[in-house]
């Protein structure tokens, strides 16, 4: 019996352990990773697919549908970038507000929405410019409803 | 101090004291200012988008500081708003005759908007934007107080407003109401096209878009000679953006681009607007196309200004570049700034 304490205590201090040296670099990196998620695969990617929707860039089915699909591989990744610590005001660079960490459950399902919501448009995109077009004019509807609640921008 | 100085102060106290009270005595628009006007609910309602009454009036999802609401016809109040001066708990305006303003005439419907004067007398806080709502026609406020007057009576008894001294003194914002309120409707400029003229209606008057996107003095007032060159966020951390055709602004924007963001909440970059624009955008979105366009032509149109608070972000665009070690920003935020920028973060 003395034994198993040992090792449930043994294993609570270890678990301590683990979240206490979550190092303020830890944090950094993650602030850091998410933010290239967004600004080197979801925007160029999304201004990509807007500009074809804008009639700025040509219709390229092929290329529409790469976009979006780029942009549906990120939400299972940067939802797990979100360690306690990194909200706006608590570390450098950081435009989460504290209201994620409030309800991470409705932040992880929009997330989650713009998984589909991207794949959908990837989809869309065969079948012309016109659905393409409902379809990304969906997904950039789920970009909205994030950031309201869950951006507060640094800079413009 | 010998007794004839004594008696000075004394006077000059009661002189003081009279003439706060004369200069803060309401100012209101008599009933026959009103012109002979049928309602049309149908612009009533339009007026209702293009000035976000549901913003700020409807009621809160949950929490009182909820920016989203359950039902945007449902505007009996009850959103807290934290702000640099205290709290202001928003007022109940559905038609309900004890706790709304279900007892108000149209007279006094006007006086609200264009005066910032309540029935009795009572002076409104700005934080209500009659400094801009003052510049709309009386034909679109009959036309919007008739439009309220069928949404749904709500009874909701809203606390009243917990502001710091001096701001907590009501009537002193009769003094502000006379550098800043003077009730008249914003005239078309003849030298303009009917294009133009009507963007600055829809800016200046409904839209009251200078209310965030222009710099406040430290009375409270916006500074018109850098106004939409971008502000301080009222509620929270950050700016508001600078909105004229500048380099610090949005002078790469097309008018085009304009409208389309408007309409779609997407910026030429297709980062996707949030925080405190997204509602707004939503009802900008619901506006005529010829309108939205006005709105951008107007912004066009504007004098390109550099940013009136400066940019934190400049710095950090920098060490960006520099792939940097710095730290000494870090949670510097709000740090920023002068007296001008008093800290009103949660």
């Amino acid at each position: 019996m003395r034994k198993l304490m040992m090792i449930v205590c043994a294993f609570a201090g270890l678990a301590i352990y683990a979240t206490v040296a979550i190092s303020a670099e830890d944090l950094a990196a993650a602030v850091k990773e998410r933010r290239d998620l967004m600004k080197k695969t979801v925007a160029p990617s999304a201004k990509l697919g807007g500009q074809m929707v804008k009639g700025v860039e040509p219709f390229d089915a092929d290329k529409a549908a790469k976009a979006m699909n780029d942009i549906s591989g990120v939400p299972d990744k940067y939802v797990t970038l979100f360690p306690k610590g990194t909200e706006h005001g608590a570390i450098k660079d950081s435009e989460a507000t504290p209201k994620v960490w409030e309800d991470f459950d409705n932040f992880k399902a929009i997330a989650m929405k713009l998984k589909d919501a991207s794949a959908k448009a990837a989809g869309a995109a065969a079948q012309g410019k016109g659905t393409f077009t409902a379809a990304f004019n969906d997904m950039t509807k789920v970009c909205k409803e994030c950031h309201e609640t869950y951006r507060e921008k640094l800079e413009q | 101090m010998p007794r004839a100085g004594w008696w000075a102060l004394v006077v000059i106290g009661i002189a003081g004291a009279i003439g706060f009270f004369l200069l803060t005595i309401p100012k209101t628009i008599p009933a026959s200012a009103l012109p002979a006007h049928t309602p049309d609910l149908a612009n009533g309602e339009y007026m209702f988008t293009a000035g976000g009454c549901a913003e700020c009036h409807a009621v809160p999802l949950s929490k009182c500081k909820d920016t989203k609401t359950k039902d945007k016809h449902v505007l009996a109040g009850g959103r807290c708003m934290k702000t640099e001066f205290g709290i202001f708990n928003v007022p109940n305006i559905s038609p309900d005759k004890d706790t709304g303003i279900g007892k108000w005439s149209t007279l006094d419907f006007v006086n609200a908007m264009k005066r910032g004067i309540a029935p009795g007398g009572e002076h409104l806080y700005p934080a209500f934007p009659y400094a801009s709502y003052q510049h709309m026609t009386y034909a679109d406020l009959i036309d919007l107080k008739a439009y309220l007057d069928t949404l749904p009576a709500v009874k909701n008894e809203v606390p009243p407003h917990d502001l710091t001294f001096p701001y907590n003194i009501r009537r002193a914002v009769g003094l502000w109401q006379l550098l800043y309120v003077d009730g008249k409707t914003l005239k078309p400029d003849p030298k303009l096209s009917a294009e133009l003229n009507r963007g600055a209606y829809l800016v200046e008057g409904p839209g009251h878009c200078g209310e965030c996107h222009s710099p406040r003095n430290f009375l409270g007032g916006v500074m018109q000679s850098e106004a939409f060159a971008g502000a301080r966020n009222p509620e929270g951390r950050g700016r508001i953006p600078n909105i004229t055709p500048s380099d610090d602004g949005i002078g790469d924007w097309s008018a085009d681009d304009i409208a389309y963001m408007l309409e779609t909440g997407n910026t030429p970059d297709f980062d996707v607007i949030g925080g405190n624009m997204a509602p707004v955008q939503e009802n900008m979105a619901k506006l005529k196309p010829e309108d939205r366009a006005t709105i951008a032509a107007f912004l066009k149109a504007l004098p390109p200004r550099p940013d009136a608070v400066p940019k934190s972000a400049k710095k950090k665009k920098k060490s960006d570049q520099d792939s940097d070690a710095d730290q000494g920003e870090s949670g510097g935020e709000d740090g920023e700034g002068g007296a001008q920028k008093p800290d009103g973060s949660e």
